[in-house]
């Protein structure tokens, strides 16, 4: 029965998106865009209840088909632009070595105003579990602030941590501490 | 399920009046638990009969004594006195027992099936604890960790942990992280709530019906109670950031949290109830972790303020905060034991996280574990014990040790990557 709504509301959203896209012109407040959100919302509630949604945060590729940018050029932006920045061990200030990262993200998200970004801090595993989520969050945060004062509006942006729990590198060593201690971007929506 | 006591009321008036400490007024206390290296109390567990499934309740009891390093046991084949025949001291004398467990299971029908135990002290020839329960086929072993409890409770004078269970996270890569829940002994392990996403520590309430717990939904972390009387579970508290769950207040009213919603994590109070937040600390370093002392009156925390993550303690109204830790440059999740006398938290040494005790007033720390990373100390209710997360097998998983760093053991089955473990209060 879950199934089966989950089903209807998928249905209705991707019917709703393509008509959407249809339109040359789409103005940001219409009636079209107004119901596109609500059965956007709608669907999200209805999978996040029937089965907790995997937080690892990739692309969300539907929520970005009405937007200016390709996945072309999302994934060129991911590779060139939007780059993990490191941190040092137990601090969340940014690194001089990060500054130019995050000036070439701001100037591209000045560059693409509707795109929003979700920043990730992560931790490497030299931390106690609880601590190290709290660290992720000053990193993201810290991540955020500078972005912010380079001028990208602060409502573009979300923070979210995941200490030590998404590694990108498993080994025990500084080579792997330095690239997991990181602020990660995603497009988002 | 009467208690029938058997002891004599004026000789416990007798001893009321010549011992008239109050800790001691339960009666005779064979083994001072708070005497460590005293001896052990040698004890015969004499095979239970009645149904097939007898001497199993027998060896349950035996491995719960046997936990607390407290008992020594007498070889069952050496036993001169059959299951079935009367207690008789001159049987247990010269194998040298001090006491004698034997237990009649009565009825075979799942209605009707009941259990009665008696206790003998051999020294002085009296039964010290008859007791009759009922029970089912299928819950012999929580009968058992009961009978082990008042056994235990009868001989030392102190309760038993031995019906107390364990939540922690589980891993398992087909259904990714969910909270489980097993005896003290990691047996009857369950899973108990599944979740795809990430998911922290559980912490339960004072009476132990309520565990509460942090996890992250539409990328932000919100808290869960999960609550077992009505087998429900309630958001409690989400908001933009991070969002941890500390410690339930010993009232069970109020829940000691972590926010990061104003910038920098900050510790809070969440009245249950009306679910009024208040703040009790403003810095702009972070504030996480905190757990509340067993009389209300104070909060343990970490903050990084020197640099550092560091064990701070203030007031419960967050005022008169002052620096815990100092030596080593990582202090964190703080725990206090149940009698207030000391707290549990994990230090970095040497380039490992280790479980370490101290007292409130900043000495007697003490290092407890030595091998591999250990961390999320949480003590048994008696305070004899703590449960960690340790990852010294490979694996991470859950174990056990004495508060006095003694017979330190996996209790998590190896098949699961366990942590994040917390010992409920009853």
């Amino acid at each position: 029965m879950k199934r089966l709504v989950v089903l209807v509301f998928a249905a209705l959203f991707l019917f709703i998106v393509s008509c959407a896209q249809k339109e040359v012109v789409v103005p940001d407040s219409g009636p079209m865009s107004k119901k596109e959100d609500t059965s956007k919302d709608k669907d999200r509630d209805v999978k996040d209840r029937s089965k907790d949604a995997d937080e690892t945060t990739s692309i969300d590729k539907d929520s970005i088909k009405d937007r200016a940018l390709t996945e072309e050029e999302i994934r060129a932006a991911m590779q060139s632009v939007l780059k993990n920045i490191p941190f040092a061990y137990n601090r969340s200030d940014i690194l001089d070595e990060a500054k130019p990262v995050l000036r070439k993200i701001s100037d591209w998200m000045l560059a693409h105003k509707s795109v929003s970004l979700l920043i990730e801090g992560h931790c490497d595993e030299r931390g106690t579990n609880e601590y190290n989520l709290a660290l992720g969050d000053q990193r993201a945060q810290a991540t955020k602030a500078f972005l912010v004062s380079s001028g990208v509006p602060a409502t573009s942006m979300e923070t979210v941590t995941f200490g030590k729990e998404k590694p990108i590198c498993n080994e025990h060593n500084e080579a792997c501490w330095s690239k997991n201690r990181r602020a990660a971007f995603v497009i988002s929506r | 399920m009467k208690k029938i006591s058997l002891i004599n009321v004026s000789q416990l008036i007798l001893l009321l009046l010549t011992l008239c400490a109050g800790s001691l007024a339960e009666g005779r206390v064979y083994i001072d638990v708070t005497s460590p290296g005293g001896r052990k109390l040698p004890i015969a567990i004499q095979d239970f009969t009645g149904i097939a499934e007898g001497p199993g309740v027998s060896e349950i009891i035996k491995s719960d004594l046997q936990f607390t390093n407290l008992f020594s046991f007498v070889d069952k084949n050496a036993f001169l006195e059959t299951s079935d025949t009367p207690f008789n001291a001159d049987n247990w004398r010269p194998l040298g027992v001090d006491a004698v467990v034997k237990g009649v299971f009565e009825g075979s029908s799942d209605s009707s099936l009941s259990v009665t135990v008696s206790v003998y002290d051999v020294v002085e020839m009296r039964n010290i604890l008859k007791k009759n329960y009922s029970t089912k086929k299928n819950l012999l072993r929580p009968l058992a960790h009961k009978i082990a409890d008042d056994l235990y409770e009868a001989i030392t004078g102190q309760k038993g942990v031995f019906s107390t269970r364990i939540a922690f996270i589980g891993y398992d890569s087909a259904e990714g992280r969910s909270i489980y829940l097993m005896d003290f002994d990691g047996q009857r392990i369950k899973k108990i709530v599944k979740k795809n996403s990430l998911i922290m520590r559980p912490h339960w309430s004072p009476d132990s019906k309520r565990l509460a717990y942090s996890f992250l939904r539409k990328g932000r972390w919100a808290i869960n109670i999960l609550n077992f009387d009505t087998a429900s579970e309630t958001e409690v508290f989400s908001s933009k950031g991070t969002n941890l769950v500390g410690d339930f207040t010993p009232d069970g009213k109020d829940l000691l949290l972590s926010s990061s919603s104003k910038g920098s994590p900050d510790i809070y109070l969440l009245q249950l109830n009306s679910r009024v937040l208040t703040p009790l600390t403003y810095a702009d370093t972070i504030e996480v972790s905190p757990a509340s002392s067993p009389d209300g009156g104070h909060i343990v925390y970490v903050s990084n303020k020197s640099g550092t993550p560091q064990l701070y303690i203030m007031n419960s109204d967050g005022s008169d905060s002052r620096r815990l830790t100092f030596e080593g440059n990582y202090n964190t999740a703080p725990e206090w034991s149940p009698a207030g006398d000391l707290i549990a938290f994990c230090m970095m040494t040497g380039g490992r996280f280790q479980i370490a005790t101290i007292k409130p007033d900043g000495t007697s720390l003490t290092v407890l574990t030595n091998v591999g990373n250990n961390e999320e100390p949480s003590f048994s209710a008696d305070g004899r014990y703590i449960v960690f997360t340790s990852d010294r097998d490979g694996v991470k998983g859950v174990y056990v040790m004495s508060v006095t760093a003694d017979e330190q053991h996996r209790i998590s089955p190896k098949n699961i990557r366990a942590f994040g473990p917390s010992w409920s209060h009853n």
